[in-house]
């Protein structure tokens, strides 16, 4: 099968911000990043439990692209460490998949969308009939079905991402890392993918961590959403999302909780705006 | 696209008319002496007899064959050379300076060099067309690596694919627009280093009969020569651009 981690999706304690140590997913521990003199991230610690959503939210330039670059293991920590399952994570791994903003620049512009699924598989050696299968599967899976044999050029920007995250479901990541994703997507199309990730993350049981500009997607995403405050970036207030899933687009948004978070998390971002 | 397709090829073959009129006034008007400067007739005419009569046929295949031999031994030694330096930034760093400089000297240094080892045989016009013509093809599989998309790498290590799979999945595909277009100068420089190598070594082939012909003033055979020479550029450099509007679809699809 192609989702090797089926296990029910474990959810973190109520109330318990941090997870008891020994099943975090992914354990940051006092991490710093600095280029050269200059310190870009100061000091974060975070353990995220198996399953679990994280959103990260903060303004422009406080870090959040850095702290998912390390997450992925594409930068290194200056001090401090990143654990993915007890382990220190040296390097990019392929347990670790990461959706970039820029789809654009990370899709294989002389490969099909199936050849650019097809990638992640010729990576690990899968032989080439379970290729076709797997590959047709998470196309289906993330509406792509019909779309199999288009260029990325031939793709809208929707179509584009969505064949991003079907490449990173095809390498059974168990953490999912996402950077701004839908961004640069219209406000349907956003609300679409928001559904078609959460079902992926509810029945892979993924760990996920979701860096987004937009309040609403990071409460209607999370089950905990992390506010990063600038110079140099580190955490300045973790907010438990307690909202029942699954989640609905016109439901979540009206329940008072949601904005009651809404506003409890404007107020908090625009004391970083001063 | 078809419509747009044909009214090119309806200009492009109302300038060739305008140029064959324009070359039978001045030769009508006997500007220049018959004796070296024959009109499109009498070309046509020594055209017609040097290809049906078979002497000049037969020379046109062996300047093709080496062109393309010396063509495909430079674009193998190009691109292989080029994926080598290609794949390490820092040899990249290291040699691609020396290469620019090296780039406009090498067909006609090469030549002394080449026949002082290979003396003057068909192995020695075969090795000044191949080092004349890896030039584009090195310098385009430098270049191309180079610059691939840098997330593309951030791609192929979060995925794991190994440092072969890299240079055959990513880079090369990556570098091939620009390789194509290589491909194609690679095989303009191959037919003139084939008919200069032919003329000096004095090998069978279009070089050699057009040396001959203009030796004993037989102008009508030179400007044959010339003629199909030309020829065999336009075709040559339209089988590839067709082969390259084939490989890059998925190029053309975006504009
Ligand atoms: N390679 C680098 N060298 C030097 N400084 C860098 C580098 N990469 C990022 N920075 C700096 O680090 C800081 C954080 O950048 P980062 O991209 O992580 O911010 P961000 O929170 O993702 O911002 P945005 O919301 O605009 O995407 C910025 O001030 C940026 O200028
Ligand atoms: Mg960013």
């Amino acid at each position: 099968m192609v989702v090797t981690q089926l296990s029910t999706r474990p959810r973190h304690g109520e109330g318990n911000s941090t997870p008891a140590s020994g099943e975090a997913r992914i354990r940051i521990f006092d991490v710093t990043l600095s280029y050269g003199s200059l310190q870009i991230i100061g000091g974060i610690s975070l353990d995220i439990a198996p399953g679990e959503t994280i959103c990260v939210i903060g303004p422009s330039g406080c870090g959040k692209t850095t702290l998912l670059r390390m997450l992925a293991g594409l930068a290194r920590p200056t001090s401090g460490s990143v654990e993915l399952d007890g382990s220190v994570l040296g390097g990019p791994n392929r347990s670790v998949a990461i959706v970039f903003q820029d789809y654009g620049k990370a899709l294989l512009p002389w490969r099909t969308a199936a050849g650019n699924v097809s990638l992640a598989l010729e990576a690990r050696g899968c032989p080439g009939a379970e290729r076709l299968a797997i590959t047709r599967e998470m196309l289906e899976k993330i509406g792509l079905g019909r779309h199999a044999d288009k260029y990325p050029a031939e793709m809208s920007g929707g179509m584009q991402q969505r064949l991003q995250i079907a490449r990173c479901l095809a390498q059974e990541p168990k953490v999912l890392l996402m950077d701004e994703p839908f961004g640069a997507l219209d406000a349907m199309t956003r609300q679409a993918l928001q559904d078609e990730v959460l079902g992926l993350v509810a029945t892979t049981g993924a760990t996920m961590v979701f860096v987004t500009h937009d309040l609403e997607e990071a409460i209607y995403l999370g089950d905990r959403i992390i506010c990063l405050q600038p110079n140099p970036g580190r955490v300045g207030r973790i907010v438990d999302v307690r909202l029942a899933r699954p989640r609905n687009q016109l439901l979540t948004r009206e329940n008072p909780e949601f904005l009651r978070l809404r506003r409890e998390l404007y107020d908090l971002i625009k004391d970083d705006h001063q | 696209m078809k419509h747009f397709s044909l009214r090119k090829l309806f200009l492009g073959c109302g300038a060739l008319a305008l140029f064959i009129l324009a070359w039978k006034l001045v030769t009508d008007a006997k500007l220049v002496s018959p004796i070296f400067f024959p009109g499109p007739e009498r070309t046509y005419a020594a055209l017609v007899k040097g290809l049906s009569g078979g002497a000049m046929l037969s020379q046109t295949l062996e300047t093709v064959q080496r062109m393309l031999l010396g063509w495909l031994l430079a674009s193998f030694v190009g691109v292989f050379l080029g994926v080598l330096i290609g794949v390490s930034r820092r040899a990249r760093a290291f040699i691609a300076p020396t290469l620019e400089l090296l780039r406009p000297l090498p067909a006609s240094a090469m030549i002394p060099i080449a026949i002082a080892f290979l003396g003057f045989s068909d192995n020695m016009v075969l090795v000044v067309i191949a080092f004349g013509a890896l030039w584009p093809m090195l310098l385009a599989t430098i270049h191309g690596f180079a610059a691939m998309e840098p997330r593309l790498y951030e791609v192929s290590a979060l995925l794991g694919l190994s440092r072969a799979q890299v240079i055959w999945k990513l880079a090369l595909p990556s570098a091939m627009p620009m390789i194509l277009a290589s491909l194609r100068l690679g095989l303009t420089i191959s037919l003139i280093l084939a008919v200069v190598g032919e003329m000096l070594a004095s090998r069978q082939g279009l070089g050699q009969s057009i040396l001959a012909a203009s030796r004993s003033f037989r102008s009508p055979d030179l400007f044959a020569g010339i003629v199909i020479l030309g020829a065999i550029g336009l075709v040559g450099s339209r089988l590839l651009s067709f082969a390259e509007r084939r490989l890059l679809r998925w190029q053309a699809v975006s504009r």
